[in-house]
């Protein structure tokens, strides 16, 4: 273990690591900024520039955008009431209110302190707890990963939010039929082309993301008529004061801690997610907190603001677990990463920590760096940075759009992919009006070929017999969890669980890190 | 009684899951095959059934929803529409005039369709940040791209 921390951290220290690191944390801070974007279009944007860095940087690049981008949704929030992202909701509860009282310097602080805080004992706790997963799942076999597979997608669809389990389902289902579009893996039959050539790779992830969420998120923005608002409200140049007293440390300093724990364990849990997280942190923080300080929850308290910024970060990080040590993404962001790392020739999982150390451990430990640098560098240029608010967006608008095809075309230098994308987004349009959860089905499509060969693997040992669901224990186990994750949302609503969910989990979707 | 977003969902997806199994069946498959425990058709007839299975419950469900209808009247599908077609024809033009000309003509369509008049703000916005990202592909990181149909027909190869 300690020789591959060595390996990682000799990468991640590498000048040019630590650069991506940098431009990662202020390009994500940017985009995440703005609003309706998120860190799943951030980290979607950022992949056609990936490609031409060696994995370990590419890898490294998006989680400085994943980090950036939380950091600028918590910016943006505060700032103009705007989340960037649906886990910073809930940071505007009490940011915004505290910057309407002149401190938004003071809430801004507190949020990338906390940020950092979250950030830090979630890495913290990721580099003894994904090593030791990634040794366990050393010994899962293809029964295993099918039912691990099967408790990712479901949990995905079991966290997404009242109302919307059915829709999460059914989108989980459409993103395995659309993984299923082009030439079989296993025996090389064309399916679903209809004698187009163009789809006999079958539909790129890069080209899925792009359209499902960077394409349909601003063209969502302009069809809402939100692309004539003036978001700017306030002065950028005079933010107030960015010190915090001693006495306010001491007093959000256990929020920090809690919350920073309470985040982590949210975010390893497959589709629970950073938006969850920042929830429930805030709502047991105000349970925890006495009555007069209860009551300013909402009017710009900072144990409301701090809760949700370090239980997000948190969550972020955890998010990273069963990535790497299972290979299973456990939201939309890292769905997308584990896309990239694919696209890389590195399969996430057990093996990655034996087979690829240097890019395991590199990531762990840049995620560190990416806390510092979001503290030390992008929190004293913020003034600066949400002076990029001001950019009309009648000039912004057209310019994602142009980033986010060329990105798609850069790849593959084939009008067709421009044609597709124009396509899915109209189709991801429809869907979002219908309520239709996007992140369930990116996370489909990208596991849909995993899956497929896992199953086929573990029914032809089987025999074809559906047996090998319960014959091995560990496989039963996973399945059960599976079965209990769906029925939960269902349970929950008898037993009065869900207290929590309505408005905060229906947005889940937008931007879900 | 009357549609609301869960029925349409749901005959939508019932409708995809039906049209995605009728050509799950269709998948050509080697000699024998069909005999193999796990075969090239075997998880896309599964997905269609499963997704049948949740439409169907979806439109069963659908009326205890308590989601509201969007309001279709405030939405601009005009502009949408407007934005789309501009991307497919910049789709068009990258083969036919080339990265950098499509490039300025995709800015300076998608300022003006947004709202944008003046001349001067059109211009500044979109060539010199067409001609730099040119740049920075083609000279830079030495990405080859077409100069287009068009203009290898008017100077020649």
């Amino acid at each position: 273990m300690w020789d591959g921390i060595f390996t990682g951290l000799t990468t991640a220290v590498a000048p040019f690591n630590i650069m991506m690191v940098v431009v990662g944390c202020f390009c994500g801070t940017f985009i995440g900024m703005l609003p309706g974007l998120g860190p799943i279009s951030a980290v979607a944007l950022m992949i056609p520039i990936t490609y031409g860095l060696d994995p370990s940087s590419g890898i490294i690049l998006m989680a400085g955008v994943y980090y950036g981008a939380v950091f600028g949704g918590s910016t943006s929030s505060i700032l103009i009431n705007a989340p960037g992202c649906s886990s910073t909701v809930v940071t505007a509860f009490d940011g915004y209110p505290m910057a309407q009282q002149g401190q938004a310097g003071k809430a801004l602080a507190l949020a990338a302190y906390c940020s950092f805080t979250g950030g830090t004992i979630g890495a913290l706790i990721l580099l003894v707890a994904a090593p030791a997963l990634a040794t366990v799942s050393l010994s899962f076999q293809s029964s295993d990963y099918f039912a691990l597979m099967v408790l990712g997608l479901s949990a995905v669809a079991a966290f997404s939010g009242k109302g919307q389990v059915l829709k999460a389902l059914l989108m989980t289902i459409f993103g395995l039929m659309i993984a299923t579009i082009g030439t079989d893996v296993i025996y090389g039959i064309p399916r679903f082309t209809f004698g187009n050539l163009d789809l006999i790779d079958g539909i790129s992830f890069l080209l899925l993301a792009m359209a499902t969420f960077a394409l349909a998120e601003v063209v969502m923005t302009v069809l809402k008529g939100e692309h004539k608002e003036d978001d700017v409200p306030m002065d950028m140049s005079s933010l107030g004061s960015m010190k915090l007293s001693k006495e306010e440390v001491k007093h959000v300093a256990p929020t920090a801690g809690r919350s920073s724990l309470f985040g982590f364990l949210v975010g390893v849990l497959p589709g629970a997610g950073a938006t969850i997280a920042a929830f429930l942190a805030y709502g047991v923080e105000r349970n925890l907190a006495p009555r007069a300080i209860k009551d300013k929850f909402g009017k710009g308290a900072l144990r409301g603001l701090a809760a949700p910024e370090a239980a997000n970060n948190a969550a972020s990080t955890g998010s990273f677990v069963p990535l790497l040590t299972l290979g299973i993404p456990g939201s939309g962001t890292t769905a997308i990463m584990l896309g990239a790392l694919i696209a890389y020739g590195i399969q996430p999982g057990p093996r990655l920590f034996v087979d690829n150390p240097e890019v395991f451990w590199s990531v762990i430990i840049s995620m560190y760096f990416g806390n510092i640098v979001l503290l030390i560098l992008n929190l004293p240029l913020i003034p600066y940075i949400s002076r990029l608010l001001i950019i009309p967006r009648p000039i912004l608008i057209p310019l994602i759009l142009f980033f986010s095809i060329t990105g798609v075309y850069l790849v593959s230098f084939n009008s067709f992919d421009i044609e597709l994308m124009v396509l899915i987004t109209v189709v991801a349009i429809f869907l979002r009006l219908l309520s239709f959860p996007m992140a369930p089905m990116l996370l489909g499509f990208i596991l849909g070929g995993m899956m497929e060969t896992n199953l086929s693997r573990a029914l032809i040992i089987s025999d074809g017999s559906l047996a090998f669901l319960w014959e091995r224990p560990l496989t039963a186990l996973i399945m059960s969890i599976a079965i209990i994750a769906l029925l939960l949302p269902i349970l929950g609503r008898y037993i009065g669980l869900k207290r929590f969910s309505a408005d905060s989990l229906v947005v889940a979707d937008k931007g879900e890190g | 009684m009357t549609l609301n977003k869960d029925h349409i969902g749901g005959l939508i997806f019932l409708t995809i899951s039906v049209v995605y199994g009728y050509y799950a069946y269709e998948i050509r498959m080697f000699p024998g095959d069909q005999f193999e425990p796990f075969n090239a058709q075997t998880l896309p007839i599964a997905l269609a059934w499963v997704g049948g299975l949740i439409s169907l419950v979806m439109l069963a469900t659908a009326g205890r929803s308590e989601e509201p209808n969007p309001n279709l009247a405030q939405l601009n599908f005009l502009l949408v529409g407007k934005l789309m077609v501009l991307v497919w024809l910049f789709a068009q033009a990258l083969s036919w005039i080339g990265f950098l000309a499509s490039t300025i003509l995709f800015l300076i369509v998608g300022y003006w369709i947004l709202g944008e008049r003046n001349p001067r703000i059109l211009l500044l916005a979109s060539v010199p940040f067409a001609v730099g990202f040119w740049l920075l592909l083609a000279k830079v990181l030495d990405i080859y791209l077409a100069p287009g149909k068009f203009w290898q027909m008017v100077l020649g190869a």
